[in-house]
C-alpha cells in the first residue's frame, strides 16, 4: 500500500522519468543505428564512394540468387545447433556429476568456470596454436590412440568439427552452471517420494529430474543458441570462414563483404538475414520453454 | 558397501577427468609462454624444460635488441593492455551511472509498459553487434569519434548498459520494500531514499554486476577490430600478434596468457557474484 503511495504524485513521475531517461537515450542511439543499418541493405552503398542509390530488395534478390549465400545460412545453423546440443547434454552431465556428494565435486567446482571467463577470441587462438597438424599437442594426444596427423581448422572437412569442438569446450560450462542450478532446487521431498514408490536410479533421473531440470534446459539453450547463430569472435580467430567455405558463417560472410569487399549495403542485408534467423529460432525456443514450464507446473 | 566406494572412486575419476579437460589448455599455453621458440615447435610436445621470460620481454618491448629471436621486430603489448583497462572501466563507469536509476525504477515502479522495456532491454543481449557495426562504422568515420576512448566507451554501452540494468533491478527487488516504506514513513524523498538507504545496500551486488561486466567488456572483439586503429583493446592486439609469416606462437603464447590473467583474476575475487551474472537473464 505505502508504496504506490510513494510512487503517486507528479514528484514520483519525474524521478521515474529522470532514472530512465539517460539509459533509453544511450540505447536508443543504437535503435536508430540499426533502422540504418537495415535502410543500408536496401541501397548499393560502398565506403568511400559518395553516390548511394536506393535499390529497395535488390541486395536480397542477388544474395537469394547465390549458392553461397544459402551455404552460409546452413553453415550458420549447423554450427550452432550442434554445438548447443552437445553443449546441453554435456553440460547436463556435468552438472549432474557435480551435484553428487564426493568431496572433489565441491573442489574442483570453481574450475568449471574457467572457460567461460576467459575472452572469447584468445580461446579460439589458444586452440590454434594446440590444433596445429604438425606440431599441436592434440595430435599428440590422438596420436597414442592411432590417429594421425588429425586435420583440425587446416582442412575443409574437419574445420566444422573443429570450431564445434571450441564453442563446446568454452561454452559447455554455462550449461552446467545454469542445470546444476536447477538440479539445487528439485526438492528433496520429491526425490524421496519417487524413492518409495521404487523407481530406481535411472528411473528417478528421467521421470523426476530431467522433466523438472528441461525448463532450465531450454532456458540455457535459447540464450547459447542466439549467441551461436552471432558467433564471430571464435571463428575469425581460427579459420576466418575457410578452409574455403566450410566454417563461413553469416557473420563472418557479411564481415568480409562490408569491410574487405568495401559493400557496406550488402553486408547490411547479410546480417539483417543473420538477424532474422535468430530471432525465429529463439520465438521456437520460448515457445517450447513455455510448453515445458507448463507441464511441471 | 564396496559398491558405494567403487561408485565414488568412478565419481571422483569422471570429476578429476571434467577438471583435466577444463584445465588442460591453459596450462598447457601458460607453459609454452614460457618456452624457448624450438621448444614450442619441437614434435612430440615438449613438457619438461628450461622456462624463459624472453617471450614476456619480447611482448612488453624490454628484450634486448638483437638479444631475443625476432630480431628488432616491436610489439608493444602495454599500449593495448592499458587501452582495454581504460574503455572497460570508462564502459562500467558509465553504464554504472545510466544504470543503476534505470534499475531501481523498473524495479520499484509500476507502470504501463514496464514489462515491454524490461523485455526489450533484455533483447539488446542478444543484438547482431556487427549489424549495428556497419553503421556505426560510417557515422564515426563522419563525425571523428573513430578510433577514440570515448567513441568506444560509448559503443561498448551496447554490451554493458543492459547487463547493469539487468542484474541492478533484480538486486533491487532482492532488498525489502518495507526497508524504504520505513524511510518514507521519517519523511525521506525519493532521491534521497535512493541514495541514503538502497545504494548502501546495493553495494556487494552493484561490486559483482561491475566486475561481471568490465569481464565482459574486456572480453570483446568486434568493436574493437572494427573501430579502432591504434586504440585497439587486447583482444584485436592479439591477433596481430600472429604475424603472417613469422611463426610467432611464442609471443602469442604469451599475450594469451596476459589476455586471460584478469578475467581469472577476477573470479578470484568476485567467483559468488560471477556465477549468477554469467547466467545473466537465464537464471534471475
Amino acid at each position: 500500500m505505502m508504496r504506490e503511495g510513494v510512487n503517486r504524485g507528479r514528484s514520483g513521475r519525474t524521478f521515474l522519468l529522470i532514472s530512465l531517461l539517460p539509459a533509453i537515450l544511450i540505447l536508443g542511439g543504437f535503435i536508430l543505428l540499426f533502422f540504418w543499418g537495415f535502410y543500408q541493405s536496401l541501397t548499393d552503398m560502398r565506403f568511400g564512394r559518395a553516390r548511394v542509390d536506393f535499390e529497395g530488395l535488390g541486395n536480397y534478390a542477388r544474395l537469394f540468387d547465390r549458392g553461397r549465400f544459402w551455404d552460409s545460412i546452413s553453415t550458420t545453423t549447423i554450427y550452432a545447433f550442434t554445438a548447443v546440443a552437445c553443449e546441453a547434454v554435456l553440460g547436463l552431465a556435468i552438472a549432474k556429476l557435480f551435484n553428487t556428494r564426493t568431496l572433489l565435486a565441491k573442489w574442483c567446482r570453481p574450475v568449471i568456470l574457467l572457460p567461460l571467463v576467459l575472452p572469447p577470441l584468445s580461446v579460439a587462438l589458444m586452440w590454434t596454436t594446440m590444433m596445429n597438424p604438425e606440431t599441436g599437442v592434440l595430435n599428440y594426444f590422438l596420436s597414442f590412440i592411432g590417429i594421425n596427423n588429425f586435420g583440425w581448422i587446416s582442412k575443409a572437412d574437419t574445420a566444422m568439427f573443429a570450431v564445434v569442438f571450441i564453442d563446446v569446450w568454452t561454452f559447455t560450462p554455462f550449461f552446467a552452471l545454469i542445470i546444476f542450478a536447477g538440479l539445487r532446487g528439485i526438492s528433496p521431498e520429491i526425490i524421496e517420494a519417487g524413492r518409495m514408490n521404487g523407481a530406481k536410479a535411472w528411473g528417478l533421473f528421467f521421470r523426476i529430474e530431467l522433466p523438472m531440470v528441461l525448463p532450465y534446459i531450454i532456458l540455457a539453450a535459447l540464450f547459447r543458441l542466439i549467441d551461436s547463430l552471432n558467433q564471430f569472435d571464435i571463428i575469425f580467430g581460427t579459420t576466418q570462414g575457410g578452409p574455403g567455405n566450410a566454417t563461413n558463417v553469416l557473420s563472418i560472410s557479411a564481415y568480409f563483404t562490408a569491410f574487405q569487399n568495401l559493400q557496406f549495403g550488402r553486408g547490411a542485408a547479410i546480417m539483417i538475414v543473420n538477424w532474422f534467423v535468430v530471432l525465429v529460432s529463439a520465438l521456437v525456443m520460448v515457445k517450447l520453454w513455455r510448453y515445458t514450464r507448463k507441464r511441471v507446473s | 558397501m564396496l559398491k558405494g566406494k567403487l561408485t565414488s572412486l568412478v565419481l571422483n575419476f569422471l570429476i578429476l577427468a571434467v577438471v583435466f579437460v577444463m584445465a588442460f589448455p591453459i596450462v598447457w599455453i601458460v607453459m609454452n609462454s614460457f618456452k624457448e621458440a624450438a621448444d614450442i615447435n619441437a614434435y612430440p610436445p615438449v613438457f619438461r624444460f628450461d622456462p624463459t621470460l624472453e617471450n614476456y620481454k619480447v611482448l612488453f618491448d624490454i628484450a634486448d635488441a638483437e638479444a631475443s629471436s625476432y630480431g628488432t621486430l616491436k610489439v608493444e603489448f602495454f599500449k593495448p593492455v592499458i587501452n582495454s583497462v581504460i574503455i572497460s572501466a570508462g564502459a562500467v563507469l558509465l553504464s554504472l551511472i545510466a544504470g543503476v536509476p534505470a534499475g531501481y525504477a523498473l524495479a520499484r515502479y509500476n507502470f504501463r509498459a514496464k514489462e515491454d522495456l524490461a523485455f526489450f532491454i533484455l533483447g539488446f543481449r542478444f543484438a547482431p553487434v556487427l549489424l549495428v557495426i556497419i553503421p556505426m562504422f560510417q557515422f564515426f568515420q563522419a563525425i571523428g569519434l573513430y578510433d577514440s576512448y570515448f567513441g568506444m566507451i560509448w559503443v561498448y554501452q551496447l554490451i554493458t548498459l543492459p547487463m547493469i540494468i539487468w542484474l541492478c533491478r533484480s538486486y533491487v527487488e532482492d532488498i525489502p520494500v518495507e526497508i524504504e516504506e520505513a524511510a518514507a514513513i521519517c519523511g525521506a524523498k525519493r532521491p534521497q531514499i535512493m541514495l541514503q538507504v538502497v545504494l548502501p545496500l546495493l553495494r556487494p551486488g552493484l561490486v559483482g554486476a561491475a566486475l561481471l561486466v568490465f569481464l565482459l567488456a574486456w572480453h570483446n572483439f568486434a568493436l574493437g577490430l572494427i573501430l579502432t586503429a591504434e586504440k585497439t583493446p587486447v583482444t584485436v592486439a592479439l591477433l596481430k600478434l600472429l604475424n603472417p609469416g613469422i611463426s610467432f606462437y611464442p609471443v602469442v603464447s604469451a599475450g594469451l596468457v596476459v589476455s586471460m590473467i584478469v578475467p581469472i583474476a577476477l573470479i578470484i575475487l568476485g567467483q559468488r557474484h560471477l556465477e549468477r551474472g554469467l547466467t545473466f537473464g537465464a537464471l534471475k
